[in-house]
């Protein structure tokens, strides 16, 4: 994948079709962090009625990224085919929430790894498709990460 | 010239602050970001900019603070202010928590 342009608010994006298939994939996996799994304070418990607002505010948050997600991957308008190759066209708003939306598969299946703090040692049944996931979100965030190098 | 516009107060804003505590408008409460070994420096280098409007040389400070430092307090805000920002930043999923500053 890779930056072709970059003018005013919107970007456009080269996927091979790999990559495209790829990106689909690891998109259909959100949301992935756990319900529940980020405390407000650290001191704060779940009965709390600020943690319990913070919880339902972030469902609501994720229940309308994962149909924005979906309707991201059905719109011509963002994903079309160009010759050998697939095009990706987002505003500056679309590609921070799909950079919100990536991280959260990162991070939440980091969290389903166990969250550890050193790379995996061996590969199992278990963990894999939570490794793939968090390797392949990953890619797409330090290709879609570089519009902001310049 | 623009004329300078009188500000005005709408009621329901004087009634709002009112039946607030003081601990609640009181700027105690410290929104910190803590390290983890998963998010890119660069993604929260990127989120620091956008929620807290900070210029890339700041947000790139508070990233490596965390980053070296194992976490950094991000602003000092009263509780509304505060749990907004932990929201915000929670909605990246970054470790960002608030803590009453004591």
């Amino acid at each position: 994948m890779r930056l072709i342009q970059q003018a005013g608010e919107h970007c456009e994006f080269e996927l091979s079709s790999r990559e495209k298939a790829l990106l689909q994939q690891v998109l259909s996996l959100y949301p992935q962090i756990p319900p529940g799994y980020q405390p407000l304070s650290k001191t704060a418990d779940a009965q709390d009625p600020n943690q319990r607002l913070l919880d339902e505010a972030m469902n609501e948050t994720r229940a309308h990224s994962a149909k924005a997600v979906q309707n991201l991957l059905a719109d011509p308008n963002r994903l079309s085919r160009s010759e050998s190759e697939w095009r990706l066209r987002l505003s500056s708003a679309e590609l921070d929430w799909l950079l919100q939306v990536l991280n959260d598969v990162r991070v939440g299946s980091w969290v389903r790894l166990g969250s550890p703090e050193k790379p995996l040692e061996a590969l199992t049944a278990e963990n894999a498709v939570h490794y793939w996931a968090l390797e392949i979100a990953g890619y797409f965030q330090g290709g879609f990460l570089e519009v902001f190098d310049g | 010239m623009a004329e300078i516009a009188t500000p005005e107060l709408l009621p329901g804003t004087i009634q709002e602050q009112e039946g607030k505590s003081k601990a609640e408008l009181e700027p105690g409460y410290l929104v910190i970001c803590w390290n983890d070994p998963v998010n890119y420096m660069q993604y929260v280098t990127h989120v620091f900019q956008k929620v807290f409007g900070w210029p890339k040389k700041k947000a790139e400070f508070h990233m490596l603070q965390v980053h070296e430092q194992g976490k950094s307090i991000l602003a000092r805000e009263s509780l509304e202010k505060a749990e907004h920002y932990v929201h915000q930043l929670q909605k990246h999923s970054l470790h960002a928590t608030m803590e009453r500053d004591e």
